[in-house]
């Protein structure tokens, strides 16, 4: 993707991006995207404050849900990033810490509540004396799961 | 393959019962520029699409649509679960309730029922690509329609978030596109259809 970009009649370019400071993970999720520069904001949505107040009120549950969306998202985002910049080292450095953070977080979410994906449920420390994939609200309920 | 996730990709927390805004918001899940749209168009044009790395980017994108399609079809869900009969006849969404009561359906905020006739999988890498960058434009341009008629914060997160992602996929298509020019002879991108003549393709 380094190669020079040619501009040629009858066609459009596009520029590719190039790696920039990103958004505290907490606040990427509300702006829609991990990268800053990417952000272009809307006149009647500005930028979010929702992310400071994201862990007040909640339960032990939620902030734990809450977490696992924040790592999840930024690994969405950076995950279409590295597609087109496979040899991007930092992206690829933050993709495999975070895939760390993610198991970890879904495994301790399986493990205290009820597994959000079936992976999960065969992973340790997973108590396999029960069966309870089906535990847990469906997503769609919102509210206190 | 997939394997589903017991959680949105962003969360949806609607106390309010508002079927209007439900009736513009179901645009996103069945109509012409919505989520369910968007995914079987890029999870179609992926099989020919010639270069690797670009039917990777649509699996990947298309997947992310349905995630997309999950969150607007809860927030239908959530904005009409406490919906009595005589809410949905003063609101308007009484046309809708008669059909599907407060079941979700892909439709177009304009009642017309999903159709596969709004997308298209051309079979030429550069038409399909175009196509898919018209259709993150064309979604944006609902969102900020919704975005400009809705006030309730609840309801404005999802979207706004929703609106992000369109611009952060432009760039991954126009991305992709520039990827599928450095295969092509630069100096006539339409010399042949790289996914049909595929003898004459300068790279295997």
């Amino acid at each position: 993707m380094e190669n020079q970009l040619h501009t040629s009649l009858a066609i459009t370019t596009i520029p590719i991006q190039t790696w920039c400071e990103l958004y505290p993970l907490e606040t990427a999720l509300y702006e829609g995207t991990i990268f800053p520069c990417l952000n272009l904001l809307f006149f009647k949505a500005p930028l979010s404050t929702e992310s400071s107040k994201a862990s007040n009120g909640k339960t032990e549950k939620e902030q734990l849900l809450s977490q696992i969306n924040t790592i999840s998202f930024a690994i969405n985002d950076l995950t279409l990033y590295l597609d087109t910049h496979p040899t991007c080292q930092n992206g690829t450095t933050l993709f495999y810490e975070l895939m760390k953070k993610r198991l970890d977080l879904l495994t301790e979410f399986a493990d205290k509540y009820n597994p959000l994906t079936q992976f999960s449920m065969g992973i340790e420390p997973y108590s396999t004396s029960n069966y309870n994939w089906s535990e847990g609200a469906m997503p769609w309920e919102g509210g206190d799961l | 393959m997939w394997c589903y996730e017991k959680r949105l990709q962003f969360p949806v927390n609607i106390k309010i019962t508002c079927p209007k805004t439900a009736q513009l918001i179901i645009s996103q899940y069945g109509g012409p520029d919505g989520e369910l749209s968007a995914s079987m168009r890029y999870l179609s044009q992926r099989y020919s699409m010639p270069v690797k790395k670009v039917s990777g980017l649509l699996t990947d994108i298309g997947t992310e649509e349905l995630g997309h399609m999950e969150i607007i079809c809860a927030m239908v869900y959530q904005l009409t679960r406490n919906l009595t009969a005589q809410e949905a006849k003063t609101a308007g969404f009484d046309t809708y309730y008669i059909d599907h009561t407060k079941a979700v359906f892909p439709q177009a905020a304009g009642g017309v029922p999903f159709t596969s006739l709004e997308f298209q999988s051309k079979g030429d890498a550069i038409t399909d690509l175009f196509e898919d960058l018209a259709a993150e434009q064309k979604a944006r341009t609902v969102y900020e329609n919704l975005l400009r008629v809705i006030t309730e914060p609840d309801v404005i997160a999802p979207l706004k978030f929703l609106r992000a992602r369109e611009i952060v996929h432009f760039q991954r298509f126009g991305e992709a596109l520039e990827l599928t020019k450095q295969e092509l002879n630069e100096k006539n991108f339409y010399y042949y259809n790289m996914e049909f003549d595929k003898e004459s393709l300068k790279k295997e």
